[in-house]
């Protein structure tokens, strides 16, 4: 068996059957390989960023780790950003690229990258393939590598004489799983009990541990009022009546009201980003800070946490939910001020009832997130729909949530997309997407077309780099700059140009149908949605500031809009 | 620059002990710049498949911080802090 046969034996002997990939030079032995594979179904897209993109979509969805395959050079640098994506956001990924042959590395050969040097600020870990005998070992540290932990992408660039080269040593056998760690929770149980205002604050780490059941069954048996990050949007589900939302830049007044009043904050599976805690010296000022995470580096980094656990969330709030269930804390009157918060301070941008009025963003996700079901899987871009989907889609799980959360990734959500589409062929995928975004990687349509995927896209056109443009009008004086789109493509025309149907709204009376005969249709379909070019996210948080200096929608605002409507 | 980034400079030194591989030096010393800290002096010793590496450090960042980041590398075995040595006072 040559090193390529080898990599397609660890995909088989992992169970991994589905890759995303682009091939050239440097990796033909490999593709030359996957002629005879009848086990490994490779998604060719049609930009190495999208195979990434696409490989980091598949894994956020599933849970499986994700693949992507690119040759030396300029097929490796494409592959970057959508690394970057997948390291910030720590998803499972295994990378393979193609490199020069060995004795041309250093040569400026053709196609040759120091793709090893260039990346290694965005890879969990990293290799390059030295010796041919070596490379079993490497597959199967790097897949356990890229999942176990903090996941995140590990990356393996192979010289093409090593794909070649014979490899007499077979893959060492499969490790034992060792123990999840269990650190004792009685400190932080005891400080739990006597806290007043106790708000739990949960991220991605939730899903990326695979502690969704666990969460749940923590956050009924403790009670306890929650907030969400981005990432963690789905934790709590549909129906928890203590769950208040996203907090932070775009969170709701609610959300990040509780933090600023509650004495402990009950970090899980979260890391305390910036866009989620403001300004820090303002972020929780009165709490004291319990963190869980697996991660023993995000303990302590950006806040000082009073008492830490580090290790699996599954047993750690399985432990938790064990004795709360037999002594559960004493904190209506805090829960019920919370609801109260929520009611009051929750997302709420007005519907318009006129049914000739322009479709707003928010208005339009609410009703999209009433008619798609529960199982429904959304793939957002970058931007101002991202967070209208992130404050008014109500999310049954996680899982159901692909977001660009720590890279910020314009761009994700057409490959994220296919990549969910391809883990459940089944399943109704949305790629929900701006006008800007969907640009970054339209040719992915193509990828649509060929492997005819049932996914469904949504525009929400507003002509503009929306964020952009807001930003600018609240805090650089209106001076607009670059964020014009009023050129865009007809997009409808550009749609059935890769044979994919499509169809405009840009009524309000149009959304339910828009929405329902997309979902109806078999096969791949695209809706374009005309939305103001003036509308705002809102609240928002000045980049920098306090989450205490919310700004909201002004009224006189609120007041043109009802008279347009 | 650092959202706890205090006013006082301090160096210190570490040392760290990782295993041979092709990219070694330059992923413990991109920790050590992305993070906030500069080089001042550096001793490495390869014995077999092991680097042993001295590192005099300075920054105003907390060196714990640093320690946790370093120890996060698959390679690395272990951080050691080896006594701060210096403290000085610096302006923002």
């Amino acid at each position: 068996m040559n090193g390529a046969q080898h990599i397609l034996e660890a995909f088989h002997r992992h169970q991994i059957d589905t890759v995303f990939g682009y091939p050239g030079g440097c990796i033909m032995p490999l593709y030359d390989a996957l002629v005879d594979d009848v086990g490994v179904e490779h998604v060719l897209c049609r930009h190495e960023q999208a195979c990434a993109l696409a490989a980091d979509g598949y894994a956020r969805a599933s849970g499986r780790l994700g693949v992507c395959i690119a040759t030396s050079g300029p097929g490796a640098t494409n592959l970057i950003t959508g690394v970057a994506n997948a390291y910030m956001d720590s998803t499972p990924l295994l990378v393979i690229t193609g490199q020069v042959p060995s004795g041309l590395i250093g040569t400026d050969a053709f196609q040759e990258t120091d793709i090893l040097g260039m990346t290694l600020g965005i890879v969990k870990h990293s290799y390059l393939v030295t010796d041919a005998d070596a490379l079993p070992g490497i597959l199967e540290d790097a897949i356990e590598l890229a999942q176990s932990g903090r996941p995140g992408p590990v990356w393996i660039d192979i010289p093409k004489d090593i794909l070649l080269a014979d490899v007499h040593l077979e893959a060492p056998a499969l490790a034992e799983v060792t123990a999840p760690e269990r650190p004792d929770i009685g400190p932080a149980l005891a400080m739990l009990k006597a806290a007043k205002r106790p708000l739990l604050y949960s991220g991605g780490g939730v899903s990326l541990a695979q502690a969704e059941g666990a969460f749940r069954a923590f956050a009924e048996a403790s009670g306890l009022p929650g907030v969400v990050t981005l990432k963690g949007i789905g934790n709590a589900g549909r129906n928890n009546p203590n769950d208040l939302g996203m907090l932070g830049m775009h969170g709701s007044r609610a959300a990040n009201k509780a933090v600023d009043e509650c004495d402990l904050l009950l970090v899980v599976g979260a890391r305390l980003d910036d866009r989620a805690t403001g300004k820090l010296d303002g972020f929780a000022p009165n709490a004291r800070l319990i963190h869980i995470d697996a991660d023993a580096a995000e303990i302590n980094k950006l806040r000082p946490a009073d008492l830490a656990l580090r290790g699996d969330l599954n047993a750690i709030l399985d432990a938790f939910t064990a004795a709360l269930e037999a002594e559960p804390l004493a904190i209506d009157g805090w829960q019920s001020q919370c609801r109260t918060w929520h009611t009051t301070g929750g997302f709420r941008a007005a519907d318009n009832e006129e049914s000739l009025a322009p479709i707003t963003g928010p208005a339009f996700i609410r009703q999209l997130s009433g008619i798609a079901g529960d199982d429904t899987v959304i793939a957002c871009d970058v931007g101002q729909h991202q967070m209208w989907v992130a404050q008014y889609y109500r999310f049954a799980h996680p899982r159901h949530h692909l977001t660009s959360g720590g890279l910020g990734t314009m761009g994700f959500g057409l490959p994220a997309a296919i990549g969910a589409q391809f883990s459940d062929r089944s399943r109704t995928v949305i790629n929900v997407t701006g006008d800007g975004s969907f640009m970054m990687n339209a040719q992915e349509l193509a990828t649509i077309r060929r492997y005819n995927l049932p996914l469904k896209l949504i525009i929400l056109d507003n002509q503009c780099l929306g964020m952009v443009r807001q930003q600018q009008e609240l805090f650089y004086d209106n001076r607009e700059s670059q964020i014009d789109l009023d050129d865009n493509p007809d997009f409808v025309a550009m749609a059935r140009a890769f044979n994919i149907p499509a169809l405009r709204i840009d009524r309000t009376d149009q959304m339910r149908r828009g929405i329902e005969t997309i979902l109806a249709y078999n096969g791949p379909m695209l809706l374009h949605v005309a939305i103001s070019r003036e509308e705002n996210v809102w609240p928002i948080v000045k980049a920098g500031g306090s989450n205490k200096d919310m700004i909201d929608e002004p009224r006189k605002t609120q007041h043109r809009k009802e008279q347009v409507a | 620059m650092s959202p706890r980034n205090d006013t006082a400079s301090q160096q210190f030194t570490l040392n760290c002990r990782m295993a041979q591989e092709p990219a070694a030096l330059e992923r413990l010393c991109r920790v050590v710049r992305v993070r906030g800290f500069r080089i001042s002096k550096m001793a490495m010793e390869a014995t077999g498949d092991v680097l042993d590496i001295a590192l005099t450090l300075e920054g105003s960042r907390p060196v714990a911080m640093l320690k946790a980041q370093l120890e996060k590398l698959q390679t690395v075995a272990g951080v050691e802090l080896v006594g701060t040595t210096m403290a000085r006072s610096r302006t923002a």
